[in-house]
């Protein structure tokens, strides 16, 4: 509506005109036919996410498989959640890249916010925040993930850039439903 | 005891056939029409819609059906138990019995018997009439539920629903008006045969009152089967489920029921009226069957009404009491003189 007395002309056109109205109805049909952004996860496709992805932790290995963690518990200082267990222990029989390894490396994920500080303390870059997020689960067990778990290597290798939709299974044994992305068969994302 | 000849029973038997399989179309209509009402508003706002029932979803109906079957059916402890239990049927009825008096195309012959069958339950001479008067029944069913429910929220649906079929029935008719007026029939058979030809014989292209009356008769109709934009009696945004907040089970999917078949009636009418019905659009070297020109046409209003509504917000109350009252009104008087004087 104008604010001068009257009728405004061109706006009563446009009203007899419908023009909003099919202005609205061009926007609508235009999202109708386009492509559906919607990831259908967990059936069909699971998300890749990029390198900066902050996830769970990874502890990782050198060239020659020795751990690059040297106990020094600096990620335990850092943390703002005091979520991260640290037991030092020496033992040099190569394990480790020094003669200080961790016993004990322990992450609650519940009390975790995936902030990345243990990351940036950590002096070797042995601790990481990788890419995997499907964290739900069934009971508190699976919450604490210990240094055994967080060695094994990653289902995404560090080669791929992320950033996709990779096909996915999902499978639900009695064990616990799993989602496992096929990285050979991606696609960019919709949007 | 008088024996009637064969040619009455067999005449009897047919409208009993034609009655059966309309009805069981109209039961069996709002299934697709519910998967495709959620497939487009999915696409519309870039989502998939039902997926994972069946094949794209295609099962879901079924799904919903049986959720809507276990159901508790509550009635109320302080509702009005009669009118409560009647109601969705008061709204069911009247939805279905305007397909008496529709038609869906020209005679055809039954090949093996050799017979004549009109593909009409009854043409009746005053055929607009009937279905203008049967449709504005519907209403009943939703005041007497928001009524017997006991509840505010329903009551405030109910009274909306009254107040706008009132407001809105009134240009719907003086817009049917302007269609007969063209036609000079008020059966819907006569009103199609009037348009045969081409493209340009029919209603909406009848210039320059055609495409008013058109756009005089959609929105009015969407106002009276309660769809966005003009679904005031059932408003989530402030009246919880509106008239069938109270409802549950069977009882609320013959609400739905009432509601699609009622999208139905106004997309087949507003084909008949103002797009020749079952007549091509252009004279075509081949014969296309004249039912695929009626289904197709009726399948695109009902796409525009899931367009419409997945579009469009919801119009204020004074606001639609204003479009109802001080535009459409109007408008369609001034129209009828005009379509009078170009009749002459």
């Amino acid at each position: 509506m104008s604010d001068k007395k009257g009728i405004d002309i061109l706006d009563l056109i446009k009203k007899v005109l419908f023009t909003d109205f099919v202005k609205g109805l061009k926007v609508t049909l235009g999202y109708n036919i386009s492509k559906s952004i919607t990831h259908r996860y967990p059936d069909d496709e699971k998300w890749i996410p990029y390198r900066r992805f902050r996830g769970v932790h990874t502890l990782n290995r050198d060239e020659n498989g020795r751990e690059l963690c040297v106990a020094c518990e600096l990620c335990v200082k850092a943390c703002p959640t005091s979520c991260i267990t640290v037991v030092p222990m020496e033992d040099d029989t190569g394990r480790g890249i020094a003669d200080r390894v961790a016993k004990v490396w322990r992450v609650n994920l519940v009390r975790c916010l995936f902030c990345g500080y243990c990351e940036d303390a950590c002096p070797t870059r042995a601790v990481r925040l990788g890419r995997e997020y499907e964290l739900a689960c069934s009971d508190f067990r699976c919450t604490v993930r210990n240094r055994e778990d967080l060695l094994m290597p990653q289902p995404v290798p560090e080669s791929i850039e992320g950033g996709i939709v990779a096909k996915a299974k999902f499978e639900r044994p009695l064990s616990g439903i799993k989602v496992t992305a096929d990285l050979k068969v991606t696609k960019k994302r919709a949007w | 005891m008088m024996i009637p000849d064969i040619s009455t029973i067999l005449e009897v038997v047919l409208i009993a056939v034609k009655v059966v399989v309309v009805t069981m179309i109209l039961f069996g209509l709002p299934l697709p029409l519910t998967w495709l009402e959620r497939k487009v508003a999915g696409h519309i706002q870039v989502r998939l819609g039902p997926w994972r029932v069946g094949p794209h979803g295609l099962l879901q109906p079924f799904a919903d059906m049986i959720k809507l079957l276990m159901k508790e059916d509550i009635v109320p402890d302080r509702a009005d138990k009669f009118l409560f239990t009647i109601a969705p049927l008061l709204a069911m009825v009247p939805a279905f019995a305007v397909f008496v008096a529709i038609p869906f195309g020209e005679n055809i012959v039954i090949p093996v018997i050799n017979k004549e069958v009109s593909l009409y339950i009854s043409d009746m001479n005053v055929g607009i009439l009937y279905i203008l008067a049967i449709s504005g029944l519907g209403v009943y069913g939703i005041i007497l539920g928001g009524w017997a429910s006991n509840s505010k929220y329903s009551l405030i649906g109910g009274l909306r629903s009254s107040a706008q079929m009132i407001s809105y029935e009134i240009s719907i008719s003086f817009a049917v008006i302007g269609v007969v007026m063209l036609s000079n029939s008020l059966s819907l058979v006569d009103i199609v045969r009037s348009q045969g030809g081409s493209l340009l014989q029919w209603n909406f292209f009848y210039l320059p009152v055609g495409p008013v009356w058109c756009a005089i008769f959609i929105i009015g109709s969407l106002a009276e089967i309660n769809r966005i934009p003009f679904d005031l009696p059932e408003d989530e945004g402030t009246l919880g489920a509106g008239f069938h907040t109270e409802y549950s089970g069977m009882k609320f999917a013959l609400f739905m029921l009432a509601e699609y078949v009622a999208m139905v009636s106004v997309s087949v009418l507003t084909v008949i009226l103002f797009f020749g019905g079952w007549n091509s659009p252009v004279p075509l070297p081949i014969p296309i069957p004249p039912i695929f020109w009626f289904v197709a046409k009726v399948a695109f209003f009902i796409y525009f009404f899931m367009w419409v509504r997945f579009t469009l917000p919801r119009y204020r109350y004074d606001q639609l009491m204003t479009i109802g009252w001080k535009i459409l009104i109007p408008v369609s008087l001034v129209t009828i003189l005009i379509t009078g004087f170009m009749r002459i």
